[in-house]
């Protein structure tokens, strides 16, 4: 399945109205704030159609899903949002993640937990939040926002060390920035890793560049170390692979139009993340270009990448990053 | 005191909305204790053990209230059971301490909570992976964190 779906569901009392972006979707956040209504609506007009009481918009079956058979009901499931509440502790199982990822649906997960498993994006991780009711016999509407919106976008940092959750092609570049200027830049090899390197540096500013794709799994424990740290600062693009797609440095027709809606290219069975999708694309333009162009996710940097003009043009995409002005 | 055991736990009650629906008695609701939680979680006031008058959906059975307000409850009036308090968002987290302060409970986090950090928990809290006590988030987080992450048990249990 590809393309963002925007979901109404309403009652007489209650009405929400969200949009769905990506096959990964977790909701979480506050006690008491509507999310297993939610899921509860969905079912009733998953079962009883209109005859529920309850009006439901979206141009695609949404679907509950619960229970220990619920593999038996996933099966045959095809092109559906799937929403599953809190309390179903199979989302977080290695059966569950490879039943999703071998499916062409999207997932809408309620849980507060951590699941590995999945690639989950800082953008599609969201809170219910509810605007109030307008006027008498109107429903209170519901709507989602993402949870953390402020952690995707980076901060204004000049960094005096600069960690990657990439220990390849993503590190190599950021060391090539760092190095002239005396910066250090370390690898944490992995996104599990990352917080192990969270601690008190006094006198430091510590940028962390990580993968935003799929890091909606570690945000939480991330953020909460930043709540003790206040001299981090997360960047975190879609990958990086992402960044130097953006960047202009390679002249593609239809690479705009991909970047400015990847929801409408993606077909989520092929590409379980969008990190994936990002490293293919990269890999492919660049597949028959001279080697020193041509990408490999698991290989260094080529030196087309690593040219000062190109560098700059990387960095022009992260303004809030000041790299230069370490060097006075 | 409060004793929290993170990652999974076979002897914990993970489904605590399901498991408070068919267990709930007509006084917990009516307790002083559920009045406040209910008014706080839920915004919702108590009408009887049967009813709660809620703003958005109108008058709601117990069964309705919300997953986090049920699992405070639960630990509440079944203290010698281990709920899943990951069905608790953090604004359920205050009450878990305060729950803690008259009751010993035992508590399985799947997730970090945010306990506060504007000061020190105020009751005894220890962890039970490592079987060290915790005064404050600054030291809850690097346990919570090596737990979640490596599902180990080196403590109490």
């Amino acid at each position: 399945m590809k393309g963002a779906y925007r979901i109404s569901v309403s009652t007489k009392r209650i009405k929400y109205d969200f949009t769905i972006n990506r096959n990964i979707t977790i909701i979480q956040g506050d006690s008491g704030t509507g999310k297993t209504t939610l899921v509860g609506l969905i079912r009733r007009f998953y079962e009883q159609g209109s005859k529920s009481g309850v009006k439901l918009e979206c141009d695609r079956v949404c679907m509950p899903l619960g229970g220990r058979d619920w593999y038996k009901l996933l099966d045959g499931v095809h092109d559906t949002i799937v929403f599953i509440d809190e309390g179903n502790a199979f989302v977080k199982s290695n059966d569950f993640a490879r039943a999703a990822k071998a499916s062409d649906n999207y997932y809408v997960i309620v849980t507060r937990e951590a699941l590995g498993s999945l690639p989950i994006s800082v953008n599609e991780i969201y809170g219910i939040r509810s605007n109030g009711k307008m006027a008498e016999n109107v429903p209170v509407y519901n709507s989602m926002y993402r949870l953390y919106g402020e952690f995707a976008h980076s901060t204004e940092i000049n960094p005096t060390l600069v960690i990657t959750e990439d220990s390849n092609a993503g590190h190599d570049f950021f060391s090539e920035v760092c190095a002239p200027l005396g910066i250090a830049c370390i690898s944490a090899h992995g996104r599990d890793k990352i917080t192990d390197y969270i601690y008190s540096r006094p006198g430091d500013a510590v940028l962390i560049i990580a993968d935003g794709a799929a890091y909606g799994s570690k945000m939480r424990e991330t953020c909460e170390y930043l709540k003790e740290f206040s001299n981090y600062v997360l960047y975190l693009p879609e990958s990086f692979e992402w960044l130097l797609l953006a960047s202009g440095i390679l002249k593609e027709r239809g690479l705009k139009d991909i970047l400015k809606s990847p929801c409408k290219y993606i077909e989520s069975s092929e590409f379980f993340s969008w990190e994936r999708f990002f490293t293919h694309l990269l890999e492919k333009l660049t597949e028959e270009t001279p080697v020193t162009t041509r990408y490999n996710k698991q290989g260094r940097l080529p030196p087309f990448f690593r040219r000062r003009g190109n560098i700059d043009k990387v960095l022009g995409q992260i303004p809030s990053i000041k790299f230069k002005d370490n060097s006075v | 005191m409060l004793k929290i055991y993170f990652g999974d736990m076979e002897e914990a009650i993970y489904n605590t909305s399901d498991y408070f629906d068919v267990v709930y008695e007509d006084a917990w609701i009516t307790s002083t204790f559920a009045k406040a939680v209910i008014k706080d979680i839920d915004k919702s006031e108590v009408l009887s053990s049967h009813c709660i008058e809620s703003p958005v959906l109108g008058q709601i059975p117990p069964v309705s209230l919300a997953g986090g307000t049920k699992t405070l409850l639960l630990m509440y009036f079944e203290p010698e059971n281990i709920f899943n308090a990951s069905t608790c968002g953090d604004n359920c987290a205050k009450w878990i301490l305060e729950i803690a302060q008259i009751k010993d409970v035992t508590i399985n986090l799947r997730h970090i909570m945010d306990f506060g950090r504007e000061k020190p928990f105020g009751v005894e809290v220890m962890v039970l992976n490592s079987c060290q006590t915790v005064r404050d988030m600054s030291e809850l987080l690097p346990q919570a964190s090596r737990f979640l992450r490596e599902n180990a048990d080196e403590g109490c249990l």
